[in-house]
């Protein structure tokens, strides 16, 4: 068997995860207090809900689609989820289901829309996005729902035993696993990688396209549900602007985890390591002190050495195989 | 009595303005390779996708071990055992080989999670009966086209198909890599009982492999299966090519005394074109005739300066010069190319008439600041559009809603408001009904009276015989010869058959 150095550096999440413990180690040797329960918390949080609302993107990336109305999907489902508990007294496991369901159903929509008109998804989730933050501010006139109970303050605020661990990276912590084993080991999975690798090549072997991209939006909008859920946790109220700023950085993670937007390429473990590389910088600039609008330089740096680094293994990889085919 | 494990029976199909078949039968028998050859054009495709439920017929039967069937769509044909390995490779490159060869049924665990050690097992099977000692977990796009194509025949395997179609199957490939390929032709043929309908322009690979021989030409048959041991070559040839077309004579007259307005002298290109020399005088029109990937369109864009010439000479009117985009093509050499793709390359079809004519004089036209007015456009193009009668309610029309011919006039009418010397025209009358296609032919010849020096790329026999003054035949990016055109049909044809088969 040869698992050697060669097979683990064709892994996207390999380099990724050397850039994540050199940069952690360096920004720790200069300024130990990142290191600090405090802060390894913080960066937990933030990495919580950024990594459901990563792969709620990533799943779109996968059948070579995007999904704009992330954010709108993650708001209307954060005021929906405190909403009905604050003017109708739900429990909270009725109001997570409520919440789920209209999540899963705005995907629902997306999909189907896209798939039955024909229409590139980036336009129908374009008008979706418009629709699902018109009734948001619809229902709320912009303004927040405060009564959230306390046992979901709780869990928004709690962490495990003594340790730094938030409660609330537990339940992404399960969901990246078992996006990791949907993306890699279920039938529809693969399909779903197979359609973005080739919508031809995939039909012709029987695969339904329909049942692939309703599917993945589906997931999609599930997540964003979650993440919007997640993030009333975190905030202790339901605003309504919960999801605005969703979008760019729902990008930034997959890419830099080397994905491919024409489809058919994506790692869950690079995602989530995407996620972490951008928290990490974020948090860095915050421990130096660092005005807070270089954070979005940084990202964008970030995103073009990502860009780069994958062409050039590509083209290593292409110029390689020239070679192993000449002799 | 013999077993015909598919049966294709006076199948018509038409398409707007083209009659692309026209009670086409043949009969493949269980456990033989059959041919089925054809021009292009002839309508080889158009079956070939009948049969695989891209296309459905207009009349005419499809029987499947002697019953009739009806496909609708390439799934109902991969349920009936018919595979097709296309020409493009149909794998989902960034997938392992065995994936790929077990996609639409993969095995799995009793968790319902994908096996992928039931997969190398189940794949590694039908690798071996391909003689194809590679680890099913190998990525595809790290193998060679050989390679991928027989992973392509072991997938259709895979799905238990009993009728493979290979269209084209050796274009890409080497001398060795075919003939191994056909060895395994052969023992499939021999050990798993599927049958062969092989496509191919190489008459040496059907005489090799194929027990029956189908012609297409028009659309009709030539010969319905045919056995290989009633045919030579020379048959062959003749039933491919041997058609009544009207050749349309040109009553101009050139004596070779022109001056010379492009030359080439041993050219090659980065795309593979090994020493490419011809001369291009005033007002002739050459011909480039080779089958489709002999190089003939690929020669064309690196004259526009779309691709790079490395060595040899490209001179123009006495002068050796560099191209190196397709706007000094234009502007310094004036040489303008008429794409074979009207669609994609040709034409902005969401552009209106007189936008598209008028694109290549945008920046001769151009005032001071840059600026293009409509009067300025119309005064300019106009002139062509009607001269060369493009249908069209106005010159504001989209071009998408415009015939094929008519487009393609337009393509030409921007060209000639541009005022170009020498012009490049690809494929010009591919999918256009015959009428036009006879107003472009002379369009063409009146175009060369003028003045214009022609070189037409096509792979249309007829229509080179009656435009052309000379034909250099290519094949595999060289020029294999040039042929001097006398407009007599039989002789001629011939000729240019010997350079493409020898």
């Amino acid at each position: 068997m040869k698992i050697t150095q060669s097979s683990l550096l064709k892994k996207d999440w390999f380099g990724l995860l050397i850039v994540v413990l050199l940069s952690g180690t360096f920004i720790a040797m200069l300024k130990p207090a990142f290191l600090s329960a405090f802060n390894l918390y913080v960066l937990m949080v933030s990495v919580s809900y950024m990594l459901i609302i990563a792969l709620s993107q990533m799943i779109i990336i996968a059948i070579g689609q995007m999904n704009l109305s992330v954010g709108a999907i993650g708001g209307l489902v954060a005021i929906s989820f405190s909403g009905v508990m604050e003017v109708y007294q739900i429990s909270v496991p009725v109001a997570i289901c409520i919440g789920l369901v209209i999540g899963t159903v705005c995907g629902f929509l997306n999909g189907y829309i896209t798939v039955k008109s024909g229409i590139s998804a980036f336009i129908i989730t374009l008008a979706t996005l418009y629709i699902f933050k018109g009734i948001n501010l619809g229902i709320t006139e912009a303004e927040p729902f405060y009564e959230i109970p306390e046992t979901v303050k709780n869990f928004g605020n709690a962490k495990i035993g003594t340790s730094p661990i938030p409660y609330l990276i537990i339940i992404p912590v399960i969901i990246t696993f078992l996006m990791w084993v949907f993306m890699n080991r279920t039938e529809t999975g693969r399909h779903m990688l197979a359609y973005g690798n080739s919508v031809q090549s995939a039909e012709l072997i029987g695969i339904s396209s329909s049942k692939v991209v309703v599917t993945a939006h589906v997931i999609s909008g599930f997540l964003a549900a979650i993440a919007g859920m997640l993030v009333v946790c975190r905030l202790q109220l339901g605003t309504p602007n919960i999801g605005d700023s969703w979008l760019l950085p729902s990008f930034a993670a997959p890419v830099i985890g080397g994905a491919i937007l024409a489809g058919g390429k994506v790692d869950v473990i690079a995602t989530a390591l995407g996620v972490l590389i951008v928290a990490i910088i974020s948090q860095a600039l915050v421990i130096f002190k660092i005005d807070p609008f270089f954070v979005q330089i940084f990202l964008g740096v970030m995103i073009l050495l990502a860009v780069f680094v994958n062409r050039y293994r590509e083209y290593k990889q292409e110029s390689s195989k020239k070679i192993f085919n000449n002799d | 009595m013999t077993k015909f494990c598919l049966e294709i029976d006076s199948v018509d199909k038409a398409f707007p303005g083209v009659k692309a078949l026209n009670k086409a039968s043949f009969k493949l028998k269980k456990g033989s390779i059959h041919a089925l050859l054809g021009e292009n054009g002839a309508g080889k495709s158009t079956l070939i996708k009948i049969i695989t439920g891209i296309h459905k017929q207009d009349g005419g039967k499809l029987l499947i071990d002697n019953v009739e069937k009806t496909l609708n769509t390439p799934n109902d044909a991969t349920r009936f055992g018919i595979s097709v390995v296309h020409q493009e490779r149909n794998l989902i490159r960034r997938f392992s080989v065995g994936e790929n060869l077990m996609l639409n049924n993969l095995p799995r665990t009793t968790l319902g999670l994908v096996d992928y050690q039931e997969i190398a097992l189940q794949s590694k099977k039908w690798l071996e009966i391909m003689d194809l000692d590679i680890d099913p977990s190998t990525i595809v796009s790290e193998l060679t086209v050989a390679k991928m194509q027989l992973c392509e025949i072991a997938k259709a395997l895979s799905l238990r198909s009993q009728i493979l179609l290979l269209d084209e199957p050796t274009s890409s490939l080497s001398p060795q890599e075919s003939d191994n390929l056909f060895l395994l032709l052969k023992k499939i043929v021999r050990d798993e009982g599927v049958s062969i309908v092989f496509v191919s322009h190489k008459l040496e690979e059907v005489f090799n492999i194929c027990d029956e021989v189908t012609v297409l030409r028009d659309g009709k048959n030539a010969c319905t299966s045919e056995s290989i041991k009633n045919l030579d070559r020379k048959k062959l040839v003749k039933l491919m090519i041997g058609r009544d077309e009207q050749i349309v004579k040109s009553k101009r007259k050139t004596d070779g005394t022109d001056k010379t307005i492009l030359e080439l002298k041993n050219v090659n290109t980065d795309l593979g074109h090994k020493n490419i020399s011809f001369e291009l005088k005033k007002a002739e029109i050459i011909g480039l005739y080779g089958l489709v990937g002999a190089g003939r369109t690929e020669l064309a864009k690196c004259l526009i300066g779309l691709e790079k010439i490395n060595s040899g000479e490209v001179i123009i009117s006495g002068t050796a010069i560099t191209i190196d985009s397709p706007r000094s093509a234009l502007e310094k050499y004036k040489i303008g190319y008429i794409s074979e793709d009207r669609k994609k390359e040709g034409l902005i079809l969401i552009h209106n008439v007189i936008d598209n004519a008028s694109i290549t004089v945008w920046s001769q036209i151009k005032k001071i600041l840059g600026f293009v007015t409509n009067d300025m456009i119309s005064s300019r193009v106009n002139p062509y559009i009607e001269q060369l009668e493009v249908k069209t309610p106005s010159i504001y029309q989209l071009i998408s809603n415009l015939s094929g011919g008519n487009q393609q006039k337009v393509s030409v009418a921007k060209w000639l408001a541009a005022g170009t010397d020498i012009l490049i025209i690809d494929e010009p009358t591919v999918g256009i009904d015959i009428k036009t296609k006879a107003y472009l032919h002379k369009l063409i010849i009146e175009l060369a009276e003028g003045g214009t020096s022609i070189i037409l790329i096509s792979s249309d026999m007829p229509e080179m015989i009656s435009l052309a003054d000379r034909i250099l035949v290519m094949k595999d990016f060289k020029l294999n010869g040039i042929v001097k055109n006398d407009h007599k049909y039989d002789t001629v044809s011939a000729n240019i058959m010997e350079y493409i088969h020898d």
